[in-house]
């Protein structure tokens, strides 16, 4: 315990996505934090693997992105879910269920074996 | 979609890369902004905040690279810069750049304007509807060891067989003819095909004007009625729409046109048709068939020169063969017992037409792959020989951080754009080759002339391009990955390159032997050649020849119409004998070298072993002999009696007095052709053989019998006038014999000689032409090789010379190595052309396939010209100054 994981290859958009929704528009910076506590600091997340991240969904069509101020009037680009987003999120988490639901009956017959 | 929506934004984000970065760069700002603030507000110093934030962040240069390579497409950009450096190191070095480029483009233009010939002869499609399809039906008698392509099925069966049958849709027999076309006043031979009803529906072409030929027009009474080709609506009627008013005068008798068949229809041309009617090179005009009810009974003989049928969906080849087989073995028993034992054969149209050039064409294939792969071979001795001296450059490179894929990279663009370059250059070389092809192009290669630059071509050429600058590239990049470049780096870069390589030497071995090979086979082709154009044809090149048809006469009683023929001819080469300068004139049914030929059964009196046996008949009128100057060798010519007489006389060739008459006299002996049984012909004469079929085939035995009575006849008049003359001449005559007929093929026989060796020379020509840039280009790769070679090793030239090595001795020294080189790659050639020539057999005449003369020559001549290659650089190394090559490093 206590020791902090590596972001998984492609779950970093699931999260992004997922954030996004719950608070609404947010700026880069903010994304980074909110899932670093939400994952109650389990997640070591290297901000700076974030941006191409948010660049490739807005590529995709998936969030936007405007230029607005931040809570402490600091001018920052907020991202902000679009509604092929809002899909792709839907489609996107439910794989995931689907997935760790499976790998959990894996591991559970493995216990029993 | 998606992720075609994220390429496009990349691509876009190609263009507005610089903005894109500014913005980054601000957001990053903010972010480190935000991130220091807390920090602060969590107690830490700015400094310390700012330094936690960009450690979380990773570096603010590797996110904006990250970020940047996500936003645009690296490869793109690279590939960009990649050709921009090319280009720039490629104009550096222009005698590289040059020599590769035209290197390739010798490749690559011997490749495309051989594809372009067999686009046209071999993979573009026919001009009818589903060519495949079609087939011609034969029943050839095994027994008379014929052909079985000159077997049509006779009236009686094919209609049998149409009954029959169940595997085609559609079934039709045609004949071909040529008539006298009265045109204004003035008269032109054009060629025809009788075609019953079907002939259109079967080929699935339509006239484009007016209708095709229906049942009702083979009714007696109804059947003068023409299909016109499109290039003679346009000759004759200017393209005038009321063309289906008129008429056309065919042979005297008037036919009402009621079609046009579209531009491009022409069936059955020259090509389309084995054994068809030599003086037909395409069809201008269609009549009815309209046989008669005896006619179409009639079991032994046949009105049609060709059955042509369409298969139905899903019927093979194999099967309607095997169909067509049982129906004949029930027909046979219906036939003269003299003429039972009919076999099948069912031959698709597309096989029928290009089979036989098949094999010329994978010739030439083969040929032009040799070159291409010598061009290839050069090009990377070439690209070696640059990756070798820029080994220092590419040291550094690859010490300042390029990745090896990306120094590959690089290499494989260089040979992309020499590939490149060389393709267009070689397009533009073969829209040369294009352009003097009509002036080799033999004729009787179907569709050979419609050969072009069309889309398939060019992409062809695209792709050999690409094809050979990856194939050039591989052995480039493999040796630089190899090597230990920061190794290199630390050594003189001449010394690390001077090392020989081998591989270049593999290059050079590998030239050499495949130009063995090609030379080889252009050597055979030659002698081959030079044996068809020494034979003795046994007549006289400058004799002038024409084909004279005259009309059907189908009101005429039969003996009217023989004394009507016999005093047509007799008037034209009595008119043409009295001309000034004329030695002598004289007809004959098939002239050689013409196409035409008449073959029947021989019997001699006395001798039962002749039995089966075949020999070509021949009516001549008696000037002929002199005529073509055909030598006598026994007994006399004919004479105006003959022709008359009750006692038969016949004039045979030497081959049948070989053949058939050896240990006897043969003036005197009886011979007869033909059915009747008690008219036996008294051989009067022996005439020397002539080559008729063929220049290549064998003169085979002959019977000539006298006669006047022609309905198609060539004429052959020997003169001291020049041929143009005698044509003119014999033209006007024409008009005061008979207005109403047409002199067609006129040519000196030495034309029709040239003709008949058209083939040989084209594919000669081509093959030589290619073994002639294969010797080039290794000639080429020699040279590069040794003053390569030379350069590099100067200094090392220097010491021996300096410790007393004489300038001969040098010289000798690189003679040698280009020796050992060339004889390995002479020795291995040899090998391998001892197996290539075998393949060429059906193209030689006269000459063995391993010919010792032949590989002898081209060794000793490939041998002189490599060491002639090498012997400049060999000079170059024999002058160095030894103290300037020493003090140079």
């Amino acid at each position: 315990m206590g020791e902090k994981t590596d972001v998984w290859q492609g779950t970093l958009a699931l999260m992004v996505l997922k954030t996004l929704e719950t608070m609404g528009p947010q700026h880069g910076y903010g994304l980074a934090r909110r899932i670093e506590q939400t994952s109650g600091d389990k997640l070591q997340l290297n901000y700076g693997t974030l941006y191409p991240a948010l660049l490739r969904l807005e590529q995709e069509g998936t969030i936007c992105s405007r230029w607005g101020a931040s809570e402490n009037n600091r001018r920052a680009k907020f991202y902000e879910l679009t509604r092929a987003g809002q899909r792709q999120l839907r489609k996107a988490a439910a794989e995931w269920e689907q997935t760790t639901e499976i790998l959990a009956r894996f591991l559970a017959q493995g216990g029993e074996a | 979609m998606k992720a075609l929506r994220a390429f496009w934004q990349r691509l876009r984000g190609l263009l507005r890369a610089r903005r894109v970065d500014d913005d980054f760069a601000a957001e990053l700002e903010s972010h480190v902004a935000m991130h220091v603030e807390d920090g602060v507000r969590a107690g830490l110093s700015a400094e310390e905040a700012r330094r936690q934030a960009l450690i979380k962040l990773g570096g603010i240069e590797q996110v904006r690279q990250a970020y940047r390579e996500r936003n645009t497409l690296p490869w793109v950009e690279n590939l960009a810069q990649d050709i921009c450096y090319v280009v720039r190191t490629l104009r550096r070095s222009p005698g590289f750049t040059v020599t590769a480029v035209l290197t390739l483009s010798l490749g690559i233009g011997a490749c495309t304007a051989i594809f372009s010939m067999v686009n046209a002869v071999l993979l573009r499609s026919l001009p009818y509807e589903n060519p495949d399809r079609l087939v011609y039906l034969y029943t050839p008698v095994p027994a008379l060891h014929l052909p079985a392509e000159v077997f049509n099925p006779s009236n009686a069966d094919f209609f049998d067989i149409q009954r029959a049958s169940h595997s085609y849709t559609s079934m039709s027999i045609f004949g071909q003819s040529t008539f006298n076309l009265a045109s204004q006043g003035a008269v032109e031979r054009i060629s025809a095909a009788r075609v019953d009803a079907n002939f259109f529906t079967t080929l699935e072409s339509y006239p484009e004007l007016g209708r095709a030929i229906v049942a009702d027009d083979e009714l007696a009474g109804h059947n003068h009625v023409v299909v016109i080709s499109d290039a003679l609506w346009q000759s004759m009627f200017a393209g005038s729409r009321d063309v289906l008013h008129n008429t056309l005068s065919l042979d005297g008798v008037t036919y009402r046109i009621i079609g046009v068949m579209p531009p491009g229809f022409g069936y059955p041309h020259d090509t389309e048709l084995p054994y068809g009617n030599a003086e037909v090179k395409t069809t201008q005009a269609w009549i009815p068939l309209a046989l008669t009810p005896p006619q179409m009974a009639n079991r032994e003989d046949s009105n049609s020169d060709a059955a042509i049928a369409r298969l139905r969906p899903g019927v093979t080849v194999r099967q309607a063969e095997a169909e067509l087989s049982t129906i004949m073995k029930q027909l046979s028993r219906l036939h003269d017992p003299g003429m039972r034992g009919f076999g099948a054969l069912v031959r698709s149209f597309p096989a029928a037409i290009i089979g036989p050039v098949r094999s010329l064409m994978y010739m030439l294939a083969g040929a032009v792959l040799l070159v291409l792969l010598i061009a290839c071979a050069n090009t990377a001795s070439l690209l070696l020989a640059r990756a070798s001296d820029r080994v220092h450059e590419l040291g550094v490179r690859s010490a300042l951080g390029a990745r090896r894929g990306r120094i590959a990279r690089q290499l494989l663009t260089e040979s992309l754009l020499i590939g490149l370059g060389g393709g267009a250059t070689g397009v533009a070389l073969v829209s040369l080759f294009l352009r003097i092809l009509p002036a080799i192009n033999p004729g009787n290669i179907p569709r050979l002339g419609e050969a072009g630059l069309d889309a398939r071509v060019l992409l062809f050429t695209v792709a050999v391009s690409v094809l050979t600058s990856a194939l050039s590239s591989i052995l480039p990049i493999l040796t630089v990955s190899r090597l230990d470049l920061s190794a290199l780096l630390n050594s003189s870069s001449r010394t690390a390159a001077g090392r020989r390589s081998r591989l270049r030497d593999a290059l050079v071995v590998a030239d050499a032997a495949m130009v063995v090979v090609l030379m080889a086979c252009a050597g055979l082709l030659i002698r081959s050649y030079v044996n068809v154009e020494s034979i003795h044809t046994g007549f006289s090149r400058s004799t002038v020849s024409m084909n004279i048809v005259l009309g059907e006469h189908p009101g005429m009683a039969p003996a009217s119409r023989a004394s009507f023929q016999r005093a047509f001819f007799r008037s034209l080469v009595d008119k043409l004998s009295a001309l000034p300068g004329v030695e002598s004139a004289g007809a004959i049914s098939d002239l050689p070298l013409s196409g035409a030929e008449s073959l029947s059964m021989v019997w001699v009196e006395g001798d039962t072993h002749v039995k089966n046996e075949l020999a070509e008949g021949r009516g001549v009128t008696p000037g002929y002999f002199n005529a073509m100057g055909i030598p006598l060798l026994a007994g006399r010519l004919f004479t105006n009696d003959d022709d008359s007489s009750q006692a038969r006389a016949a004039i045979v060739n030497q081959r049948f007095v070989q053949l058939y008459l050896t240990h006897r006299n043969p003036i005197g002996a009886h011979i007869r052709m033909g059915g009747d049984a008690n008219r036996w012909d008294t051989v009067v004469g022996v005439v020397a053989n002539v080559r008729h079929a063929s220049l290549e085939e064998m003169p085979k035995p002959q019977i000539y019998e006298p006669t006047w009575e022609f309905r198609n006849a060539y004429v052959a008049i020997r003169s001291s006038f020049p041929a143009g003359t005698v044509a003119s001449e014999a033209r006007a005559v024409m008009k005061t014999v008979d207005p109403n007929i047409a002199v067609a093929d006129v040519h000196t026989m030495g034309e029709l000689e040239s003709e008949a060796s058209a083939r040989r020379r084209f594919q000669t020509t081509l093959l030589t032409l290619f073994a002639g840039v294969a010797l080039l280009l290794a000639l080429a790769g020699i040279y590069g090789l040794m003053s390569y070679a030379v350069s590099r090793r100067e200094r090392e030239v220097g010491i021996r010379m300096a410790l007393g090595a004489q300038r001969s001795g040098v010289m000798l020294m690189v003679l040698g190595n280009a020796a050992a080189l060339l004889g390995l790659g002479l020795a291995i050639g040899v090998v391998c052309a001892w197996f290539a020539t075998r393949t060429l057999n059906a193209f030689l005449f006269q000459v063995g396939d391993h010919d010792p003369a032949t590989v002898l020559t081209v060794c000793f001549l490939l041998a002189m010209c490599g060491l002639l290659a090498a012997f400049v650089p060999a000079r170059r190394a024999a002058s160095i100054n030894p103290m300037r090559a020493l003090r140079s490093e």
